[in-house]
């Protein structure tokens, strides 16, 4: 298994008539990588998924997978089990026989199909339901046959494209776990297309950020999170978003609302700036900007404020024993290496 | 609860007035295929009689027998509904999956052909198939009916193969399915409910067609419809066979009711309930 399930995207694009989906997308996927494709609804991470899964075929660039050019070739001969966001059962037939269709299709013996499809329904705890219809299943039982009728065949490649989204938010997160130790145990590489950034972010070894039909930035979530290397990859990139204050660079500092921050930018002049502050990278201390606490919205362990400095509006996030009461002032900071700046024309990270 | 009651009556009683205009003339025609002549024509209408095979035993084995006929309209019929299937089930697919040139003018005009009357092409009709000689023929017959089966069997099949999603059949192509195999494997069976109901409908127009069959058939073919008028002459109508006939040539029709009623009743509603139709 190992060693399978190299993808190479090579300045792909794709054209819906006048209207540019992919405007040139690449990036290589190392074989047994958890891999997400993240982006908002229509910046093109399906489109690349279905392009890669054959379904599509690209304007111009090539795919290839494991070296091997296959942008010509049908999706039936590439190799690759997919998991549809509708999952896709076949529902005139029992659970046995969508998980058994793949073998079918590869024209193994009734001998071989047998154990591999109980196999695989073991492994995502539905081998008691193989005699049920899928409308006879809950989502999350739809779900798992969709998942075991993807890994039955032990593909090159597995697909996801939103498998969690039609769960409810706590079988979500049960799933996304099991999924994160099934590809593990597989050792398979997996596509995951998602437009939660959450989602993204825990599974992921590494992740690709689409928006406008472009990659703004690869890397492991971690990194991304800690230096989005665009305004929009911060902007998206959060919860809550990070705060995006247009403000003035001068030699190493930026002023926001008449206080001047100490940032880890150190190269002289002066420039229109926009200033990124996480809300959790915001602290409440003496001397910084005086704030007045607007709104809290209280989340258990935590709160996240709304501040109004001088009619700018930033946010906050504070730990249970610190909250304020609203209405209240006080002053905040940040540490320099907290602080992000992007160019205000370019909206570049700088 | 009296209110509700009388709506109740009223609700029925109109029910039973259709029912009644529906049904008597079938009850009429049972009633005096079981008579004799004399019976028949008795007047006033007897009530009390005893019931005879009489008409039956002379229709289907008699001199002037329908029994070939009978055969005959069950060789159109089925004929036209096979080729009409198998043609209209690729045909439906295609107008509904696939992109091509001219899809547009391809539907409207499939749906076109339903609204020429028919006595507008029954005499072109003729003449051609004179000039090749397939008057009197099978396959003249069939030929005709699948003028106008063929665009009402795929007009009805394309809403049904639209009702599969398209992520359906792309599941079955990473599966490794052919499109071929794909259509047979995982297509057609979500919509056999929808063949069900097309191939009830075919072969019903086949087996009720008069007006074609009337111009075009002769001593060789000649369906039941047809034929059945050999008992209406200048010089008096046999009521008791003509009742026969009529009862013997609607049975395929009530037993092809019974067997597809449940597909009919969950085809008719498919574009009702959504996904109604599949499973």
């Amino acid at each position: 298994m190992n060693g399978r399930g190299q993808v190479r995207f090579e300045d792909i694009v794709k054209l819906h008539g006048e209207f540019a989906a992919l405007k040139g997308v690449t990036f290589d996927i190392e074989p047994g990588e958890f891999f997400a494709l993240l982006g908002p609804s229509g910046s093109g991470k399906s489109t690349t998924l279905r392009i890669l899964a054959g379904l599509d075929a690209p304007t111009s660039g090539r795919v290839y997978i494991d070296g091997r050019d296959i942008t010509a070739s049908d999706a039936r001969d590439r190799d690759i089990a997919m998991v549809f966001q509708s999952y896709a059962l076949y529902p005139h037939m029992t659970v046995y026989q969508n998980i058994a269709f793949p073998l079918e299709m590869a024209n193994l013996s009734k001998a071989e199909i047998g154990p591999a499809v109980k196999d695989a329904a073991r492994k995502v705890a539905i081998d008691h339901l193989l005699d049920r219809k899928p409308g006879q299943l809950s989502g999350g039982q739809q779900q798992r046959c969709a998942l075991a009728r993807a890994i039955v065949r032990k593909a090159c490649l597995f697909l996801l494209d939103e498998p969690l989204s039609n769960l409810d938010a706590k079988l979500r997160l049960e799933t996304r776990t099991e999924l994160k130790r099934l590809q593990r145990s597989l050792g398979v590489t997996a596509v995951y297309v998602t437009h939660d950034q959450e989602e993204a972010m825990t599974l992921a070894d590494r992740m690709a950020i689409f928006m406008a039909g472009e990659i703004q930035q690869i890397g492991r979530p971690a990194d991304v999170f800690a230096k989005p290397n665009s305004l929009d990859v911060a902007a998206f990139i959060g919860s809550p978003p990070m705060n995006l204050i247009p403000a003035r660079y001068k030699d190493g500092g930026v002023e926001i609302a008449g206080h001047r921050l100490e940032t880890a930018l150190k190269t002289g002049g002066a420039r229109d700036v926009v200033v990124g502050i996480r809300p959790g990278a915001v602290r409440i201390g003496a001397d910084g900007i005086p704030a007045i606490v607007e709104l809290i919205e209280d989340l258990g362990d935590t709160a996240i404020l709304d501040l109004n400095c001088a009619g700018t509006l930033i946010r906050a996030r504070v730990s249970d024993g610190n909250v304020p009461r609203e209405g209240a002032a006080l002053s905040i900071l940040a540490r320099p290496h907290d602080i992000h700046l992007f160019d205000k024309t370019s909206r570049r990270r700088l | 609860m009296t209110l509700k009651r009388v709506r109740l009556f009223v609700v029925m009683a109109i029910a039973a007035i259709f029912l009644l205009a529906w049904v008597f003339p079938i009850i009429w025609s049972i009633l005096n295929s079981l008579k004799t002549d004399q019976d028949v024509l008795a007047y006033p209408p007897k009530l009390m009689f005893s019931p005879t095979l009489e008409a039956y035993r002379d229709v289907l084995f008699g001199s002037a027998a329908i029994l070939p006929n009978l055969i005959s309209s069950f060789i159109i019929s089925i004929g036209t509904t096979i080729i009409t299937m198998l043609m209209a089930v690729p045909a439906a697919y295609a107008l509904a999956r696939l992109r091509f040139r001219g899809k547009r003018f391809a539907g409207f005009y499939v749906l076109a052909t339903q609204m020429l009357p028919p006595v507008g092409i029954i005499i072109p009709y003729f003449l051609i198939l004179r000039r090749i000689g397939w008057i009197d023929t099978y396959q003249g017959i069939i030929l005709i009916y699948l003028s106008f089966s063929l665009p009402f069997a795929i007009w009805l099949l394309v809403s049904y193969f639209e009702d599969i999603p398209f992520e359906m059949e792309e599941a079955a192509y990473l599966d490794g399915a052919t499109r071929l195999r794909t259509l047979w494997r995982i297509i057609i069976p979500q919509v056999r409910g929808g063949i069900a109901v097309t191939i009830v409908f075919v072969f019903l127009n086949a087996w009720n067609e008069f007006l074609f069959a009337v111009v075009l058939s002769g001593n060789t073919v000649r369906p039941v419809t047809v034929a059945m008028f050999n008992f209406v002459s200048v010089e008096q109508t046999l009521w008791a066979k003509l009742a026969a006939v009529s009862v013997l040539a609607m049975l395929p029709v009530v037993v092809l009711g019974i067997v597809a009623q449940k597909n009919i009743v969950k085809g008719l509603t498919v574009g009702a309930v959504k996904g109604g139709g599949r499973r």
